[in-house]
């Protein structure tokens, strides 16, 4: 059973930032044109809340207060995320429709799709926490809004 | 008055499980710490935006337009959620992100900043700039 509390915002990732190897000038000019006008249709049908392209640099943060920190870059394997879309859409299927559709794919870029929640849903698996840290966190607010 | 150029960031959260095996008390603290660290981003306007997204998911890949199913229930890689981020430099994005609750329990917090333009489109403008000039020669 799935009880999490969807949206109707959908987030595609797209992976593999470096289809365009080995494309002639001309395919890839033809290519991003095929993009411009899919990204154009979909925002005429106001079906785009959010899209952006994401810069190959950046870090990745782990450990016990973020103590380990490795430079990017994500742009070389094919599971890297090179940029992302929210989508409007009334269901899952009309956001995979809508991805199917990514002009792209043939390249060999892959999207993926997922719904957006309104909730964690690690909050949801402890509600009862939820509701007793709920106190605290606005407690803490005002510590740090006082301080 | 603040005139410092802002820049934007994702921060992609990876790995959606890291709550299992805590006891209630640890578990209580990183819930109410993640809402006190998103409630206090957002009243600093440093984080304009965030959202979980759901374990369930399809990837569509190929000529085909092949539709799976996401693998997105168990793993470490997987992105579970998403802050953007409005700040001044990366230094700033990389601090915050070291503040990530999840850190401690094997969360691991992407930074990535934001792009004007798609790098493939810009790939493809010198692309033809660089047919243009040859054309000239």
């Amino acid at each position: 059973m799935n009880t999490e509390t969807t949206t109707d915002e959908y987030m595609l990732l797209f992976r593999g930032p470096h289809w365009d190897t080995g494309l002639s000038t001309d395919e890839l000019q033809q290519a991003m044109t095929k993009v411009m006008a899919w990204f154009e249709g979909l925002n005429e049908r106001g079906k785009i809340k959010a899209a952006q392209p994401l810069g190959g640099q950046g870090r990745v943060i782990s450990g016990t207060d973020g103590r380990f920190v490795v430079d990017g870059p994500f742009t070389e394997t094919k599971e890297a995320v090179g940029g992302y879309l929210v989508l409007q859409a009334d269901s899952l299927n009309e956001a995979v429709e809508i991805a199917q559709s990514m002009p792209t794919l043939r390249y060999g870029i892959s999207v993926e799709v997922r719904p957006i929640l309104a909730e964690c849903p690690m909050f949801q698996r402890h509600p009862e926490l939820v509701r007793r840290a709920t106190d605290r966190a606005s407690e803490q607010l005002w510590i740090a809004a006082a301080a | 008055m603040n005139t410092t150029p802002k820049s934007d960031y994702l921060l992609l959260f990876r790995g959606n499980v890291w709550d299992r095996g805590l006891s209630p008390a640890q578990l209580q603290k990183a819930v109410s710490d993640w809402m006190a660290w998103f409630e206090r981003l957002k009243a600093e306007g440093k984080c304009t935006g965030g959202h979980p997204l759901e374990n369930e998911g399809k990837v569509v890949s190929g000529k085909q337009r092949s539709v799976a199913d996401g693998p997105f229930a168990e793993s470490k890689e997987v992105i579970g959620g998403f802050f953007y981020l409005t700040v001044a430099d990366e230094n700033e994005a990389i601090e915050i992100a070291k503040q990530c609750p999840g850190l401690e329990f094997g969360s691991v917090v992407e930074v990535r900043p934001v792009a004007e333009i798609c790098s493939v489109k810009q790939r493809a403008e010198e692309y033809s700039k660089r047919e243009l000039a040859g054309t000239r020669a």
